[in-house]
């Protein structure tokens, strides 16, 4: 049996298992700054939607992709009322702000959506807004007029009737200047503006509002259905994948090897009762039993873990820790330790399991990357733990969403690549480990 | 009772290709077996006779070098030949091979009888009938009853398989048989009956053994000639008489010492030391570091050395520039 | 010395069958019992050991409360009355459903039902046919399931094990390093693999088609219909072929390579027997019985994968019922999918234990051990 000493230095001869190391150092690091960059308690929140994400595109695709294919999609521009210029003056019983919100837009290709978020401050009286648009050109186009409550959300894109007036949909007819009914219309770059007239009826009324042209790309992974950043389920997906595919194979291992040390020790009943236990497991399929636990019962994540440890305890592996102890049985330093009075449980945990540990391993790291695909494989089903982020939740988004069908490739690609990533990583470092820990493959 | 020269080994070289560099284990061995004489090779575990015995046969692993040297059949070098004509007229047609723990030398799932009878319908294209026939009579010579050439080895008992191992040698009729440690995985009553059958068969048949191991006792029931192997080289080639009789190297001397006899006066003695590492082995004499008859010359590397008549050692002491310090 | 007469090839013939025999009724028995055992598990499993019966009170009192109040015809009865109307409506469920009974006894009731494979009834599913017996529902999928993964799972067994035979023969070689660097692409299941297939070979250059069992509408001639069906086969089996592949050579040529320094092949080669014959029954048949133990292993693995894969294909099989079941959680079909899951995880096993009897003569005679 090779030591562990010998057997980690001839790591390095391997060039797959360096590849391998450096992957699993990668994740982790990513693992460690996901937890440290955005807690717990936040993630769950950041990823249950909603208000966070308002300012987001919906399914776009990352930006460095398109910026690699040559092209000039548009990112999402957000400008403020914060920040523009505002006019007063003055009417009397009430008051006119002008305020003109620059929209600088150099793209090739049109925005995804327009929203304009308006928040006003009154007490009573709601103020009166008038919005038109003008392009580089001067061509001055009405958006709309309405009384403004305290949160609004006014879709221009989604708006009808300037869809008709303009014979386009509003977020291509505002930017270009092709004349409606021809197709193929392509972007006119520049300066745009967009002008809100808001008339207030109280001195202390305020209007504070935020134009949102959103892009088609974002970031590093691109948007989801419901515009969230899928940054952040990837970032956070690592830790979880990383921890799930630990601790079941730590879990399952260990305990195997106990429970086959155990049998192998005391033989008799013991060992015949782990033998049936055994091909009663083998019968029972894990995933169609993980699917009735997590449809009948809960599918949070550590009911999950454990119905994976317990149901991987009695393992096929136990045959093969079995062969592998049986000599060990025999030996003489075994029956030197009953001599001195050891009993069982001492003799398993201290002779018999740290003798095989060696050959443990490559099979322990291999594990890893399986388990990290089951935990995937249940939430794409529908059955991952249903606050966490987790890359298969991410896949099951899109497979729900038909993300293939309609061209979102980077939203299965990115979940699928990080997957693939994992479990090459480990697998990689899994069998040049074999090669080197395992005594039968040494002598070839 | 020997005839003519039937294996004649010239300058024998074999080395392992290992992490540490080669490891000769047969490092210039030179050897002659005649017709219907037993050549017994004795020597320590790891002196070379193993690595031997399958260069013989030319059953070699991956990591080894080819071997280096002559080897000849009845005057024709058979070391050169190529793989696929060694195959079909050397293997089993003329040297046979009996491996040592016959516990793993048979495959267990085929039948008995039909691994006794392959190498005649490999190498002599019988039908099923004749060989199966022929089987069965090669069973009755070693001694096993026929109705065991339809049991698979499993079913068998250690004796009884080795006697297989052994009829499975012989149904080819071969001139020489290789017998790599055949008794050593057996009880001492088994051990003899084997040997029996051996002295049966040379009688019979004539053929001629080489018989490879470390019991000494054992092998003077059969042996006419003894060559015994010390850190892949031979140095004591002899009859058997007169290597039991009176050696002439020091190793001979102090391993016949080392064999317990029934009546004798004192106890008997061990060598101290190991043998050599054979990855670099010491350029002069490889046993002076355990002679107690080792002298200056002996840091230079003892040629083999005319004793007597058929007669040969490997050592300063008897060369004929005058032996002795 | 007389020759004893070699035993008759009857004879022998005969005493091993017997041992088949004698073999093959253990390891049924134990079988049975296994899938006896396994069964129960999921049933405990899908009914809470019991607890299910609190929620299905509930269930019951709330029903018949609704029924009660929404029927005109009690609409006169005062409180009271209607209490005791709703208690013995509630005794009367109670007692249909044998709920009044320790669900201890049931459970044995359930065994016997789903040894029997009478499944019940689907809850909201029913089958194309439109029968709502949950086994018909199943047996109606269980076909297109055994086509995919039979196919995928022999494809593999046959090319792996020969490519790995000839692989051994070229240890260190370029290949034998390429199909060493390849092992870990076995990491990722065989869904994985599909979904990319689905990608690259039919949205990016649409070659095949990305789901389904057949076209729609199906073709009327057989021979159409069955070239449909191996079209649509097509990328599933590759994405299974493709997850196993590599490490199923790598394994059997390891395995290979292993056997190869055994004594009797050795000893086989110094018999000068040809190369072919060497390989074919010194390396080949002794090690066929472990690997197909290893290959039972495999395929385990390759079942409980069924489901997404299925879902992945979209094909009509175990695997998507299993999955529409889950949407709709209809207990009974799920757990009927569970115990068909088992029943064929058992034949499997016992199949493949045939074989290794046959094919390894020392088990046998031990009867299996280990």
């Amino acid at each position: 049996m090779i030591r562990w000493r010998d057997g980690l230095t001839q790591v390095r001869r391997y060039p797959s298992a360096v590849a391998g190391l450096l992957i699993i150092a990668m994740l982790i690091a990513t693992a460690i700054y996901a937890v440290t960059a955005i807690p717990y308690s936040e993630a769950q929140k950041l990823w249950r939607g909603g208000d966070a994400w308002q300012d987001l595109p919906v399914n776009a695709s990352p930006a460095w992709t398109d910026r690699l294919l040559g092209g000039d999609a548009p990112r999402t521009i957000t400008v403020s009322s914060e920040d523009a210029p505002t006019e007063r003056q003055d009417l009397g019983a009430a008051r006119l702000e002008t305020t003109t919100l620059e929209v600088d837009f150099p793209y090739d290709g049109f925005p995804s959506e327009i929203n304009l978020f308006l928040e006003a401050e009154f007490e009573q009286g709601q103020p009166f807004t008038r919005v038109h648009w003008r392009t580089p050109d001067g061509e001055e186009i009405p958006i709309d007029a309405r009384r403004v409550g305290e949160r609004e959300r006014f879709s221009i894109s989604q708006d009808r009737q300037l869809e008709s007036r303009l014979g386009r949909a509003p977020q291509v007819g505002l930017f270009t200047d092709a004349e409606p009914g021809t197709p193929d219309p392509t972007v006119r770059t520049g300066t745009y503006e967009l002008v809100i007239e808001t008339v207030h009826f109280e001195e202390s009324a305020r209007l504070h509002a935020e134009l949102v042209v959103y892009g088609q790309v974002h970031g590093a992974f691109g948007t989801d259905h419901q515009r969230r950043d899928l940054a952040v389920a990837l970032l956070w997906g690592t830790p979880v994948a990383l921890a799930f595919g630990l601790l079941a194979a730590v879990g399952t291992t260990v305990t195997t090897l106990i429970i086959a040390a155990t049998g192998v020790w005391y033989g008799g009943w013991v060992d015949a009762t782990i033998q049936r236990l055994t091909e009663v497991n083998i019968i029972l399929p894990l995933l169609p039993i993980l699917v009735m636990i997590g449809t009948l019962y809960s599918t949070s994540i550590w009911l999950m873990l454990g119905v994976v440890v317990v149901l991987g305890i009695f393992s096929a592996g136990i045959k093969m820790y079995r062969s592998m102890l049986l000599p060990i049985r025999e030996a003489p330093y075994i029956e030197a330790a009953r001599a001195y009075g050891a009993g069982g449980g001492r003799i398993i945990l201290r002779y018999m399991v740290p003798r095989i540990l060696p050959v443990l391993i490559p099979t322990f790291v291999t594990l890893i990357p399986t388990y990290v695909f089951l935990e995937a494989s249940l939430a794409v089903l529908g059955l991952g733990d249903p606050v966490l982020p987790t890359w298969g939740k991410v896949l099951h988004d899109a497979q729900a969403q038909s993300a293939l069908y309609h061209g979102f490739y980077y939203w299965v690609l990115s979940p699928a690549a990080l997957l693939m990533l994992t479990g090459l990583g480990f697998a990689m470092l899994g069998f040049a480990l074999d090669r080197i820990f395992n005594p039968r493959l040494r002598n070839l | 009772m020997a005839g003519a020269p039937l294996l004649e080994i010239e300058n024998l070289r074999l080395g392992y290709a290992t992490e540490r560099g080669t490891l000769w284990a047969v490092d210039g061995v030179n050897l002659e077996v005649r017709r219907n004489e037993a050549l017994a090779v004795l020597g320590e575990s790891g002196c070379g006779k193993s690595s031997l015995a399958r260069t013989l046969l030319r059953t070699l692993p991956r990591n080894a070098h080819a071997p280096s040297g002559q080897m000849r059949l009845d005057g024709r070098d058979v070391l050169g030949l190529p793989e696929e004509r060694f195959r079909r007229e050397v293997r089993w047609v003329r040297i046979a091979l009996v491996m040592q723990a016959a516990m793993n030398a048979l495959n267990p799932v085929v039948r008995v009888g039909e691994q006794v009878a392959e190498p005649l319908r490999v190498h002599h294209r019988l039908g099923r009938r004749e060989a199966h026939r022929r089987a069965g009579a090669a069973f009755e010579e070693v001694g096993i009853a026929t109705d065991f050439l339809r049991r698979y080895p499993h079913e068998l008992s250690g004796g009884m398989r080795q006697r297989a191992v052994l009829a499975m040698a012989l149904v080819t009729e071969p001139d020489l048989v290789v017998l790599d440690e055949p008794t050593s995985a057996l009880d001492v009553l088994t051990q003899a009956s084997i040997m029996n059958v051996l002295k049966r068969i040379k009688a019979q048949r004539g053929v001629s053994f080489v018989l490879i191991t470390h019991d000494i006792a054992t092998s003077s029931e059969l042996a006419d000639r003894v060559a015994l192997m010390y850190a892949g080289q031979v140095v004591e080639t002899a009859s058997a008489e007169a290597f039991f009789g009176h050696p002439a190297h020091p190793y001979s001397r102090l391993l016949m010492d080392s064999v317990p006899r029934l009546h004798q006066e004192q106890p008997p003695r061990a060598i101290p030391g190991r043998p050599p590492s054979l990855l670099e082995p010491p350029t002069g004499c490889r046993f002076a570091e355990r002679c107690p008859k080792a002298y200056e010359r002996c840091s230079e590397p003892p040629p083999e050395v005319a004793y007597d008549t058929r007669h040969r050692v490997r050592c300063w002491l008897h060369h004929r520039s005058g032996g002795g310090p | 010395m007389a020759s004893a007469a070699p035993v008759s090839r009857t004879a022998s013939l005969l005493r091993d069958l017997r041992h088949l025999g004698v073999f093959t009724a253990k390891r049924l028995i134990a079988l049975l019992l296994t899938v006896l055992i396994g069964v129960y598990l999921t049933i405990l499993i899908a009914n809470m050991g019991g607890q299910v019966d609190e929620l299905r009170m509930a269930q019951i009192q709330g029903e018949v409360a609704e029924q009660v109040r929404g029927d005109p015809a009690f609409q006169d009865l005062d409180s009271e009355e209607r209490e005791e109307l709703m208690q013995r409506q509630i005794d009367l469920e109670v007692e249909r459903l044998r709920l009044d009974e320790p669900f201890i006894v049931r459970s044995f009731d359930y065994l016997r039902a789903a040894m029997t494979l009478d499944l019940g009834r689907a809850e909201q599913m029913h089958s194309d046919a439109g029968s709502r017996q949950v086994y018909n529902i199943i047996a109606e999928r269980l076909p297109a399931t055994l086509l995919l993964f039979g196919t995928a799972n022999l494809l593999v067994f046959f090319v792996s094990v020969f490519a790995a035979l000839s692989l051994s023969r070229r240890y260190g070689s370029r290949l034998d390093q390429t199909v060493i660097g390849l092992a870990p692409t076995s990491a990722a299941p065989a869904w994985f693999y599909g979904i990319f297939l689905i990608l690259l070979l039919a949205f990016i250059f649409p070659l095949l088609p990305s789901g389904g069992m057949v076209a729609v509408p199906p073709p009327e001639d057989p021979w159409a219909y069955a070239a449909s069906v191996i079209r649509h086969m097509a990328l599933p089996v590759a994405a299974m072929f493709i997850a196993q592949i590599f490490i199923s050579i790598y394994s059997w040529r390891t395995f290979f390579l292993i056997h190869s320094s055994e004594d009797y092949v050795e000893m086989a080669r110094a018999k000068g027997l040809p190369d072919a014959l060497v390989e074919q029954r010194y390396i080949l048949r002794p090690t066929l019985s472990p690997i197909i133990t290893s290959f039972l292993l495999m395929l385990i693995g390759l079942w409980s994968g069924a489901i997404i894969l299925e879902q992945v294909f979209n094909w009509p099989g175990l695997g998507t019922l299993l999955f529409e079941a889950i949407g709709h959680r209809d207990t009974p079909v799920i757990i009927g999918s569970v115990v068909i899951f088992a029943y064929l995880l058992a034949v499997t096993v016992f199949l493949l234990d045939f074989l290794y009897a046959i094919l390894d003569p020392r088990v046998r005679i031990d009867g299996g051990q280990g």
